[in-house]
């Protein structure tokens, strides 16, 4: 594997230009849980005009939802990893263009809305290792805050997490158009019609 | 009957607790063993970072993945046994394992999406169970079928056309499904196909063959073993890979559930399985006995 290049947060829009597909990287500071009810409710705030929960402008945002504890104080997350991003796919240009958020990390990727939007915005899409609740974790080092916790459940909260050394993450979508999983794609598709007859 | 009751809980629990605190030694070994197959730095390191998750959660005693996905239970009772009452205590057990940390809470109303905190509910575990009046044992496997996987299941009912003449159409169906979902069902995947029966039949066998069989064993039916096979070469040549980002392991298994169906129909599901195949299986005996069997 590629030598990891280190992300502290926040992210600036020129580092993430330099990243390029399959380029490996780690990743410290703030990362903000995101899934479906999230995104929606999000959205729903900003087309109302409200104010956001929090500034995502230049931050990370992780479609995930942990396996979390209460503690005296705060949470402790027992495990935590990545959800299937395409999901999502629907809401990458509010995230890019209204969030100004930098780097969506996920597993299996996204579509070609979202590779449109990374290259409009200056963002990436970084592959977690999937089903690795507990590695994930390790990298976790505290949990801020919480949001709508009671309201959507523990899975599609917002939970705001302190990482360090959080990786390898891979490069799987660039903010040059280039994909790895629409690559693969397009092969796939090109042998099918031979495997299917052979 | 009551202590026995008692004695079944707590081994299901153990068995619970096992099964997603561990990733199933047929599939890990399997992983081991597609290391070697792999070219690429990037689906070689991907592969050794999932087993190495799967090693450190066996030691910690941890959940090996964050979603536990919906607990499916596949029950086979005799009638001896049959005063146990495996919904209830099976259904409790899934409650206590979540406020012990093991799952995570996943389970919600489907419209409103009002979760309900302790992964209970209407429906919840999905139970299958077969009664064999002769059966001396219990047996119960319990399996946890992540979701991002189900999102790509698919169905379909062909004619007796559609199908094609060398199985064309049935094959393409398949291919075009895993090549849709490429590195979304956390890869390597395990699928599960039904072939015949109804829609709701077919779907059933998926599901089932994913999840209660050996992903090493072989189909003792040779015309379908073959077609496993088959399949799982094919699906293994489209690249997708180890976690999706490219490789030779794509899938590790292919199973195929069949049933006999109607001259006019041939309803095909396909079943996704991540590679945390969590689950585990045991026989309980009268005599409170357990055997060990996934």
């Amino acid at each position: 594997m590629n030598t990891a290049i280190h992300l502290s947060t926040p992210l600036a829009e020129e580092a993430m230009r330099k990243l390029r597909v399959n380029d490996v990287v780690t990743l410290s500071g703030t990362v903000y849980t995101a899934r479906d009810m999230a995104h929606l409710k999000l959205r729903e705030m900003q087309e109302k005009g409200e104010r956001l929960p929090e500034n995502f402008g230049g931050s990370v945002v992780f479609h995930a939802g942990p396996v979390a504890r209460k503690t005296d104080k705060t949470y402790s997350i027992l495990a935590i990893g990545p959800t299937t991003s395409i999901r999502m796919e629907p809401h990458s240009d509010f995230v890019g263009g209204r969030l100004g958020v930098k780097a969506i990390v996920g597993k299996g990727g996204l579509g070609d809305g979202s590779l449109k939007a990374f290259q409009q915005y200056g963002m990436v899409y970084l592959l977690a290792a999937p089903g690795c609740g507990v590695l994930h974790a390790e990298a976790v080092k505290a949990v801020q805050r919480v949001h709508w916790l009671e309201e959507m459940g523990m899975p599609e909260a917002i939970w705001v997490l302190e990482v360090s050394n959080w990786g390898p993450l891979i490069v799987g979508m660039d903010s040059h158009g280039d994909s790895i999983f629409h690559k693969i794609r397009e092969e796939g598709l090109k042998k099918l019609e031979a495997l299917v007859k052979g | 009957m009551e202590r026995l009751g008692k004695q079944y809980a707590d081994a299901f629990y153990e068995n619970l607790v096992r099964g997603v605190t561990s990733v199933s030694p047929d599939i890990l070994g399997m992983m081991e063993k597609a290391i070697a197959r792999e070219e690429a730095p990037a689906a070689k390191g991907m592969l050794e970072t999932l087993i190495k998750n799967a090693t450190l959660a066996k030691e910690r005693k941890k959940g090996v993945c964050q979603s536990p996905g919906i607990p499916c239970i596949y029950v086979r009772v005799g009638r001896e046994m049959a005063g146990i009452d495996v919904v209830k205590i099976t259904g409790k057990a899934i409650v206590q394992a979540t406020q012990e940390g093991y799952l995570r809470p996943s389970i919600v109303h489907p419209l409103t999406r009002k979760n309900t905190g302790n992964n209970s509910g209407p429906g919840i575990p999905n139970f299958e169970i077969e009664l064999e009046p002769e059966l001396e044992y219990l047996e119960t496997i319990v399996s946890f079928k992540g979701c991002g996987p189900e999102m790509f299941n698919a169905f379909k009912t062909f004619s007796p056309e559609s199908l094609g003449k060398t199985l064309e159409g049935f094959k393409r169906f398949v291919l075009e499904k895993v090549i849709d979902a490429g590195g979304k069902p956390c890869p390597p995947i395990g699928l599960g196909i039904g072939i015949g029966g109804q829609m709701d039949g077919a779907a059933k066998l998926s599901r089932r063959a994913i999840s209660t069989r050996r992903w090493d064993d072989r189909n003792p039916d040779p015309e379908m073993d073959r077609m496993e096979q088959e399949l799982l070469a094919k699906i293994n040549q489209l690249g997708i890979g180890p976690g999706g980002v490219g490789g030779k392991t794509t899938a590790l298994a292919v199973k195929i559930g069949m049933a006999y169906t109607h001259t006019a129909i041939c309803p095909v599901a396909v079943n996704f399985h991540c590679w945390v195949g969590r689950r585990a299986g045991f026989k309980f005996y009268k005599d409170g006995k357990v055997e060990e069997i996934l």
